[in-house]
């Protein structure tokens, strides 16, 4: 045996001089082939492995998920160096062990191949690799003297240490920071701000009974919907939950509702007070919760006056009446489809009454949770935060500006000239994995590491279970030797600007090792500083709750202002959320374009949605191209019409029609947000992404709609069958079989 | 198995389920997927994809229906005979079925494959054996879910350019044109599972093995495990949703119970059984 041993050894050791890639030795560079006649890189042998490595076996590294700003926890695969598949962190307090398809497909974002690899800045109108030192030189000379308040950031939303510095850098540099994310919750947090005192309250899906939805995808793009997810599956188990949505496309949440309602957009508020109405006069409601005022204003909400406005039925109105009264505690939430109105604000008032007239609040919605370090909490986007940076960037306010999770090039409406504006500002340094639309207007590129190749910290908007810091640190090796942490860019910032207190510290990583040492020694559970540093990264988060103050239950104002229609343009605009490719920033992910939406089930493509009434009345079929026009700009694009989309609507997905951002996601389908109308929500100061007004015309041009399987039916077939919910809780209810 | 064990036990491996079949069998690999929790978001496919090393082709091939998703994610809308009430809107939203091979244990695309690449394994799973298969595609076209998948070209040209090829899972090959590919409800998950199991000199465990696709699943609506182990929480499931293999037709005592599998009157004895969606009525 020991001469094969011999054997085996040699045999390996020529291996790894000869044409065997060094990358499947050390695992972590580019795979590069050595040779013995080039000899240009240190041969690694298998026999002396790095640290943890075996070759074969697979070890699990925690970190957090940045595909959207929902921070779940996630455990990467790493086997001889490279990352293979993430999966839920199963002690993570936001997702545990579940993960959704942009979380999947993450992987898809860190090896991408349209990752920019070198520092890059614009000279003769082209942007041209050059060197860090190089780019170092440019800031301290085009960026480093700019004079308070002539600077600024925008970012999406920011949190943990990133956000601290980032704050520190705005104080010494006296500029302003805009967060902003085209998918938000902008007007549903000012509502809670205003009704309950906390912008962010927990909901709870599983204790309630009846949920009722205006337009909240929470199983799809709401909040945290891998959360919520985990939620309805106990909502639904036992004496089963009932779910009633009621939105103008049907959402993926809508598409697992008991009882799925297509409003008029824009008169959702209104239907909430005629849910109420019947609730307080023919189910006899206690409405003392309400003040005699508002009690007035619901009065005037007849049946018929509601069936009027929302065109939704009197049964069904009396019949979501029923199911919150007969099957209490209820939830009632609202989201996008209700809040993207010029009164959206109203809409999501009069949906809050809803809770407060129910008595949920402290029931099924409770304080936040949240840290206990305030600067350390999420900076959530708005898209105010767009439309307020487009004005100063317009009047001349900044000399620099700092870009950094946000492509706002893509997703500003056309209206807002946004493009135009920015060659106003003479030196914009964009920090960025990709060359974005953003990106490409950059006069200074800093290529950012993926989130698995960097330290960071990380605190979720929305936190389930407790306040947690979420940790992510590499799995694996930088696959860029150029590429930077945005926390070490940012470190390097401060310490070019010598703001004091960052000096000592050689890089993030080790700033991130200082500040939890500093950390209170009750959330160390008696630990050394270098087992709690060690434990932390095992587990993927520290847990440091701060225990929120009781929620109030004051109901503003519920005055319905009901929007008229432009003539000329007939049709709604719904910009609606295509899941796989959030706002747009997946879409250059091969995984998430060839996986098919999941309620249209169209793939690689934009699509127009219309109800089959509407299609008929224009004449087309699916796979038609029609034509979508709004004042702002139009958009060709093919039908795919269904039962689950308001007559007079026309949704089509955003995200996709990207002029840049690589190979899977330039030139595919269209960008609906450049045809936003300028309309704004009244009282937030929000885009009002849902009050486009637009026509539509057929074109004659046809081809066959990208979409995945030929029958919309089962013909009979019993593929997937249906029971009902009284036979399920006669014969499981109390018990969870699955 | 080797191919002399096929040719020479040719009779015995067309024997059906009903026969008793011809296996001792060690496990028996089986899912339970409940539509009742199931929301349809796809979450499980591209974890599949992620796992599995599935080549993503690209809109015209996608259009052909030469998509690589070893599990797709169909989707239905309600029919009125079915008891929706649809005149104006999918008011009962839509139902979805996440499919992926049912691993059948009576195959309707072993017996027609000319080389034995497909073949039962004694773990109960519908093995595809992608070096011995000659791409005749008589499986695929066999198969009554349309759940095997052909590689028509050499994907792994396209599909991953460099570095994203660094994700591919070492643990499984990467397929070439002229082969066909299906689900293996990871088998090579099983098979770590299984050396782990012996080196530990313990027998394999419920919780030991789970697919990706159930591993990710937002609300574990998907439970994978032994249907051999009646302990195990798959083998509860079926037990009490009274679905039994071996039978073209369930005679459950409660007639209530969801448990169903897919066109089971086939008598291709899947091995995925399904909990009815739900519905307020």
């Amino acid at each position: 045996m020991s001469g094969n041993d011999i054997n085996r050894r040699d045999f390996l050791k020529y291996m790894g001089l000869g044409g065997v890639s060094a990358a499947a030795l050390s695992g972590c560079d580019m795979p590069t082939t050595v040779t013995l006649e080039e000899g240009k890189e240190t041969v690694v042998s298998y026999l002396a492995p790095e640290e943890y490595v075996i070759p074969g076996i697979g070890v699990w590294y925690a970190s957090t998920c940045q595909q959207c700003p929902s921070a779940c926890g996630v455990h990467g695969r790493v086997r001889e160096g490279r990352l293979l598949k993430v999966e839920g962190n199963p002690d993570s307090p936001i997702n545990g062990v579940g993960l959704c398809q942009m979380g999947q497909a993450s992987v898809q974002t860190h090896y991408n191949p349209d990752r920019i690899t070198q520092p890059m800045v614009r000279q003769g109108g082209d942007l041209v690799p050059v060197s860090w030192d190089e780019v170092w030189k440019l800031m301290q000379e085009k960026a480093s003297n700019v004079a308070p308040g002539r600077s600024a950031w925008f970012t999406g939303t920011v949190s943990g240490h990133q956000s601290v510095l980032l704050a520190e850098l705005k104080t010494a540099w006296g500029g302003d920071h805009f967060t902003y994310e085209a998918i938000n919750n902008a007007v549903g947090e000012a509502v809670n701000k205003e009704v309950l005192g906390d912008a962010m309250p927990s909901y709870h899906i599983a204790k309630a009974k009846t949920v009722l939805s205006f337009g909240a995808d929470f199983l799809g793009t709401w909040l945290s919907p891998v959360h919520f997810s985990q939620e309805y599956a106990e909502f639904r188990s036992g004496d089963r939950g009932v779910l009633i949505q009621v939105e103008p496309k049907m959402s993926m949440t809508g598409m697992n509702a008991d009882l799925w309602v297509a409003a008029r957009p824009g008169t959702e508020g209104v239907l909430a007070l005629g849910i109420a109405n019947v609730l307080l006069t023919k189910h006899q409601l206690d409405g003392a919760s309400l003040s005699v005022a508002q009690r007035d204003v619901i009065a005037q909400y007849s049946a018929e006056k509601v069936t009027e406005i929302t065109g939704v039925a009197g049964e069904t109105v009396s019949r979501i009446a029923a199911y919150l009264k007969e099957r209490s505690p209820s939830v009632v939430l609202s989201g996008a489809s209700a809040h993207g109105h010029v009164n959206g604000y109203q809409n999501a008032m009069a949906i809050m009454m809803l809770n407060v007239l129910l008595g949920n609040i402290g029931k099924t919605i409770e304080a936040s949770n949240s840290v206990m370090f305030d600067e350390l909490r999420a900076r959530t986007g708005s898209s105010r935060a767009l439309l307020d940076f487009t004005k100063a960037v317009g009047d001349g306010q900044y000399d620099v500006v700092f870009f950094q999770g946000a492509n706002p090039v893509y997703s500003a409406p056309n209206h807002l000239a946004l493009s135009e504006k920015l060659s106003k500002v003479p030196f914009k340094v964009v920090f960025s994995m990709f060359m974005d639309e953003t990106t490409m207007v950059a006069d200074v590129v800093l290529p950012l590491s993926s989130s698995y190749e960097e330290w960071a910290t990380h605190v979720a908007p929305y936190q389930p279970k407790g306040g947690a810091i979420s940790m992510s640190q590499p799995v694996m090796k930088q696959l860029y030797p150029e590429t930077r942490a945005f926390g070490d860019l940012l470190l390097g910032m401060l310490k070019h600007r010598g703001v004091e207190g960052y000096a000592d510290f050689d890089d993030y990583y080790a700033y991130l090792r200082g500040v939890l040492k500093s950390l209170p020694a009750s959330l160390k559970d008696g630990k050394s500083d270098d087992v709690f540093w060690a434990d932390t990264l095992q587990r993927g988060f520290i847990k440091a709750s701060a225990s929120g103050s009781a929620l109030t239950a004051v109901v503003g104002d519920i005055t319905q202002v009901s929007q008229k229609p432009a003539t000329d343009y007939p049709m709604h605009l719904v910009p609606s959320i295509h899941q796989n490719m959030w706002d747009g920033r997946n879409a250059n992910l091969p995984w998430l374009q060839e996986a098919p939406d999941q309620v249209s089930k169209v793939f690689w493509d934009s699509w127009a949605e219309l109800h089959p009434k509407t299609a008929d009345k224009l004449g087309v079929k699916e796979g038609d191209f029609i034509r979508v026009e709004s004042a702002q700009g139009a958009v060709e694009v093919q039908v795919y019409i269904f039962k689950g989309v308001h007559p007079d609507v026309v949704a089509i997905p955003m995200g996709q029609g990207h002029e840049a951002y690589g190979r899977y996601a330039k030139g595919v389908g269209v960008n609906v947000l450049k045809m936003l109308s300028p309309a704004i929500e009244e009282k937030s100061g929000e885009i009002a992404a849902y009050a486009t007004q637009v026509r539509i015309s057929k074109t004659g041009k046809h081809a066959k709609l990208a979409r995945l399987g030929g029958s919309e039916y089962q013909m009979g077939r019993k593929l997937v069958a249906t029971v009902a919910a009284d036979v399920f809780r006669r014969t499981e209810g109390g018990s969870d079989v699955a | 198995m080797s191919l002399k064990n096929v040719l020479e036990n040719w009779s015995n491996y067309r024997k059906g389920a009903e026969e008793g079949g011809h296996h001792t069998y060690e496990h028996m690999w089986g899912m339970a997927i409940d539509l009742n929790k199931c929301t349809g978001c796809n979450a499980c496919s591209v974890a599949c994809y992620a796992e599995n090393n599935l080549a993503t082709v690209g809109k015209d091939r996608m259009m052909k229906h030469q998509g690589m998703h070893w599990l797709r994610m169909e989707r239905y809308w309600d029919e009125p005979d079915l008891g929706g009430d649809d005149n104006e809107f999918q008011v009962r939203g839509g139902s979805v079925l996440p499919m992926m091979c049912q691993q059948c244990n009576s195959a309707t695309c072993e017996p027609v494959c000319p080389v034995a690449a497909t073949y039962h394994t004694p773990d109960g799973l519908n093995a595809q054996v992608y070096n011995r298969c000659i791409g005749s595609r008589y499986c695929s076209n066999n198969c009554p879910y349309r759940l095997r998948y052909f590689n028509f070209y050499s994907y792994y040209e396209e599909s991953w350019p460099a570095p994203l090829h660094m994700q591919l899972n070492p643990d499984l090959s990467v397929r070439d044109k002229g082969v066909m590919e299906k689900c293996t409800f990871c088998v090579q998950r099983i098979r770590t599972a299984k050396d782990t199991a012996q080196r530990e000199e313990r027998v394999v465990k419920d919780g030991d093995v789970i697919t990706a696709c159930a591993q990710t699943c937002p609300t574990q609506a998907i439970i994978f495990g032994d249907l051999l182990d009646k302990t195990s929480k798959v083998s509860k499931v079926w037990e009490s949703q009274q679905v039994v293999l071996g039978k073209a037709k369930q005679s459950k005592e409660n007639k209530e119970l969801r448990g169903y599998r897919v066109l089971e009157g086939l008598n291709t004895d899947p091995k995925v059984l399904y909990l009815d969606r739900v519905r307020e009525a």
